[in-house]
């Protein structure tokens, strides 16, 4: 059977022509079925390339994500460095709108993330943001900052009640928060926003739940942090 | 690739491929992302933040206190007596308990910015309790020490000159409390060619307001005092009905009579008389209420003079109207600067009327002027870096912009003020900073004095937008600009409050304006410095005199000639209340010394001395009303908080408060189609082999 289809495969690679004792008729005159067979093939091809580029663009827009997650931070590192230096804030790069307010990290975790100025979603993109209308970080009163749960507070997932987080702040103050109360939330709920009467207090938000695929969905993971000083 | 090889192996072979073909693309995919970032990020060294815009600040959320703690209810009766240009208003609160437990409220509440207060009576049934004068701390202390012996009692105090609050204590299981409170204004008067028109607003809602940098513990005890819990709208229908009766004499026959913020009955009892009263009965407190009317042509007086007689001084107040300035036919060369406030507060119809007025505006510039448009949030931005000509183009970029502003995010004005005011101007021209805002902000003091400081010869003109505008910021910022202030609480009203505002802009103004009292007269006249008058605006000088008789000379000057006029004192119409009025013009004037630094010691006895006089609510004094005989039992608790109050008609509560950011990247859904579509491919590719190998 095998020479049979073999030596009819005109189209094949080892095809010399002349192997059966008599001519396939795919590869005589008869040239429709061949031309439909190769237009087939084309287009299978087609939509293979096209496949593999858009797998090529949904990779690269989450390398993209990642990568200005990551870069992002290397670049406020330095901003931040001159912010402490010099007194007055410094933009991570020229047409930022955006610059960084605190640093912040989790020991335990071996997390360290700039804070930025602003919790929209272009400030997002680049780290955690504090949320205009809060107290600054820092400062007396309940600071709200929020960044993406799968980079920058992707590590909220590990914390505990009791929990250390430590705030460098402009003035180089740095602040040892201690995780009290962790609750998801719907994001409508503003009651992680209120500023308490007294002592200082740091409210990490993220989206919720942790592994889900999709963003954009309607619950908040909130941790509320209390100074201990 | 080998035919020959056996399935199996040919099948592992071709996996192997994808696999690494997968590789490939992913690696290259990371690749050329990277070089992305790199490009998009990595191209300079850090520059810094602006002066001034890394300012941050608080709105102040506050949950109504406690859970599940009662409240009393609350509903608002208010009666407004018009005479001509004077109107003198009764507010009554009613404190309503519906539980059985003894409680008390906290009610912060809006009046209008040149309200003075005098009275204060606490009605329980047929039981009434003056209110006394005291200085607010003697005054808050009398109020503690009543509530906590059980005794009924009512505070009022002042937080801001348009905003107050009512407290009330030990009300009786299922009893009511009303607090009335009586105030004495003078109207809005306005004059263009087809008569006089008067407006009255009573504002109904204490929007909330935005307050930057709260550090000091005097600030934030202050932002406290300012703030109240705000019902979310989805809560419920809107609370506190108000019930309204104006009853209006204009003295003249009048033309027409409109609310644009309210469905009226009317009753016309007479051609100079109107009874109104909202159409439903009662109106929620959630927008202003405006009530506007026209003299009928050729009838609007001129000249508005009352005086009041007194055991020692006469008061007087006085409205003149100037004529209308013949201009000298030059247009005036000048640099307009549009500032919009896109804060959260504006959004909803706020900002689509500032957007509208702005469109308006940016058409009613003449192609030699020049213009720039500054919008701020928490951020400023201005459209230009510097101001450009309104040529077609420009104008038409700017419109397009204009279209495009989204209202989100904090209210950091200063920077805004800072950006239009400063810049190198230029000589040749005015600049006219046209500032479109509701006002929802909390340290309007240090803006004012910002205004002062950076004002040059610049001149500011204030547009309060929405349902529930900040008429003291309104007020004093143009007052500190030297401009003249306009509202709009409507999109339909756009049109025709943009171009009365421009018609005022490019009419020319008075300047200098003089008072020369009679002879041994002794005035004592506040303002002291008369502002300039723009066309159309009314002078208001209040008086305290020896005697109000012999004649006023007023004079001034105009881009063309001299004015002047005389106006005789003794033909006076008698009037009441005029001395508390003169009293308020003064602690207002006062309370501007404070600002240009006068320090707090040296103001603050002549306005407690002013104020106790005149039976004043000030920012230092207070009225207090307290019962004489303990109702409320030793041991039986007492509940209650901070009533809440409603979103001001048009916001919308989560551009105020905010949400919580949003907290996901679609990195991972992209991860997700990227290996379907990989998966895809890779069936594709088999595909193609197969048939190539087997076709």
């Amino acid at each position: 059977m095998k020479t049979t289809t073999n030596c009819h495969h005109c189209n094949g690679r080892d095809f010399l022509g002349v192997e059966c004792a008599w001519p396939a008729p795919d590869c005589l005159g008869d040239t429709r079925r061949r031309d439909a067979a190769r237009r087939r093939t084309q287009l299978l091809r087609a939509a293979l390339v096209l496949a593999l580029a858009a797998a090529l663009w949904q990779f690269g827009q989450a390398g993209y994500i990642h990568a200005k997650a990551w870069l992002a931070q290397h670049l406020i590192a330095q901003a931040w460095a001159q912010t402490r230096a010099g007194g007055a804030p410094a933009r991570p790069w020229p047409w930022a709108d955006t610059w960084p307010v605190a640093r912040l990290s989790a020991p335990a975790q071996g997390v360290e993330v700039y804070v930025l100025a602003g919790a929209d979603g272009a400030t997002l993109a680049f780290g955690p943001g504090h949320m205009y209308g809060t107290a600054e970080p820092g400062d007396f009163g309940n600071s709200v900052l929020g960044a993406h749960r799968d980079t920058h507070f992707a590590f909220l997932q590990w914390l505990e009640d009791g929990s250390e987080l430590e705030l460098e702040t402009a003035h180089g103050e740095v602040l040892r928060y201690f995780v009290t109360h962790r609750e998801v939330l719907d994001h409508r709920d503003t009651r992680p926003l209120a500023q308490p009467d007294s002592g200082r207090q740091l409210t990490l938000v993220t989206c919720w739940p942790f592994d889900a695929v999709r963003a954009g969905g309607p619950l908040r993971y909130v941790v509320t942090a209390q100074a201990r000083i | 690739m080998n035919t020959h090889l056996p399935g199996s192996a040919r099948r592992w072979h071709d996996l192997l491929e994808i696999a690494a073909l997968a590789a490939r693309i992913f690696l290259g995919g990371l690749l050329v992302a990277f070089a992305l970032a790199v490009l998009t990020l990595l191209f300079a060294a850090p520059s810094y933040a602006g002066e001034g815009d890394t300012g941050q600040g608080t709105l102040i959320i506050r949950l109504p206190d406690g859970n599940g703690v009662a409240l009393p209810a609350l509903d608002t009766e208010v009666a407004i007596r018009v005479n001509g240009p004077l109107a003198r208003t009764r507010v009554v609160q009613t404190f309503h308990n519906a539980s059985d437990g003894w409680q008390e409220g906290e009610y912060l509440f809006p009046l209008p910015e040149n309200a003075a207060v005098d009275r204060l009576r606490m009605v329980i049934g047929e039981h009434v309790v003056e209110g006394e004068i005291r200085e607010r701390a003697a005054a808050r202390a009398e109020f503690e020490q009543a509530r906590a012996s059980g005794r009924r009692t009512a505070l009022v105090e002042q937080q801001r000159p348009n905003l107050f609050t009512t407290r009330v204590a030990n009300i009786a299981p299922g009893a009511r409390i009303s607090v009335e409170i009586e105030y004495q204004q003078t109207l809005e008067w306005r004059m263009n060619e087809d008569g006089g028109h008067y407006g009255l607003r009573f504002p109904m809602v204490a929007a909330p307001r935005y307050i930057p940098l709260p550090t000091t513990a005097e600030e934030i005890a202050d932002a406290q005092r300012i703030t109240a819990p705000v019902r979310h709208p989805a809560a419920g229908p809107a609370i506190n009905p108000v019930r309204m009766r104006v009853e209006l004499d204009a003295g003249m026959p009048l033309s027409a009579l409109r609310s644009p913020s309210h469905a009226l009955r009317v009753d016309a009892p007479h051609a100079n008389r109107r009874v109104v009263e909202f159409a439903d009965g009662a109106a929620p407190a959630e927008r202003d209420f405006v009530l506007e009317w026209t003299l009928a042509a050729g009838q609007a007086p001129r000249v508005a003079l009352f005086a009041e007689r007194g055991q020692d001084v006469d008061h007087a107040l006085l409205m003149l109207m100037p004529p209308r300035l013949p201009s000298d036919g030059r247009p005036l060369a000048r640099e307009v600067v549009f500032v919009i406030d896109t804060s959260g507060s504006m959004a909803g119809a706020s900002i689509a009327q500032a957007r509208a007025a702005l469109a308006l505006a940016l058409r009613r510039l003449r192609p030699e002027d020049r213009f720039n448009v500054i919008e701020f949030n928490s951020i400023t931005r201005a459209l230009f870096d510097a101001a450009r000509p309104a040529s077609t183009d420009n104008v038409e970029h700017a419109a397009r912009w204009v279209r495009k502003l989204e209202a989100t995010g904090g209210t950091e004005m200063a920077p805004a003020l800072a950006a239009a005011l400063g810049g190198a101007a230029d000589p040749e021209r005015v600049r006219q900073v046209i500032f479109l805002t509701d006002g929802a902000v909390g340290n309007e003091e240090t803006l004012f004095r910002l205004i002062e400081q950076r004002l040059g010869d610049a001149r500011l003109f204030p547009v309060g937008i929405g349902s529930a505008p900040n008429g003291h910021f309104m007020r004093k910022a143009a007052a500190a600009g030297r401009g003249s202030f306009t509202y709009i609480g409507r999109l339909d009203e756009v049109q025709e409050r943009m171009s009365a505002l421009f018609e005022r802009l490019e009419a020319p103004m008075l300047k200098d304006i003089e008072l020369a009292w009679p002879d041994g007269a002794q005035a004592d006249y506040w303002p002291r410095k008369v502002p300039d008058l723009y066309a159309g605006e009314p002078l208001v000088v209040a008086v305290a005199l020896r005697q109000a008789s012999g004649t006023l000379k007023v004079g001034g000057r105009g881009p063309q000639a001299a004015w002047s006029t005389e106006v005789d004192l003794g033909r006076a119409a008698p009037g009441s209340g005029l001395g508390t009025l003169w009293a308020r013009h003064k602690i207002d004037a006062l309370l501007d010394l404070l600002r240009s630094g006068t320090p707090e010691d040296e103001v603050r006895p002549q306005i407690v001395e002013l104020a106790l006089a005149h039976r004043l609510v000030s920012r230092y004094t207070s009225l207090v009303a307290v019962d004489k005989t303990p109702v409320r039992p030793a041991d039986a608790p007492l509940q209650g908080g901070q009533l809440p109050l409603n979103l001001p008609a048009g916001w919308q509560y989560e551009k105020v408060f905010g949400q919580l950011p949003t907290g996901a990247t679609g990195a991972r859904m992209h991860l997700l189609g990227g290996t379907l579509t990989l998966a895809l491919g890779a069936l594709l590719f088999a595909l193609t082999r197969r048939r190539n190998a087997f076709a």
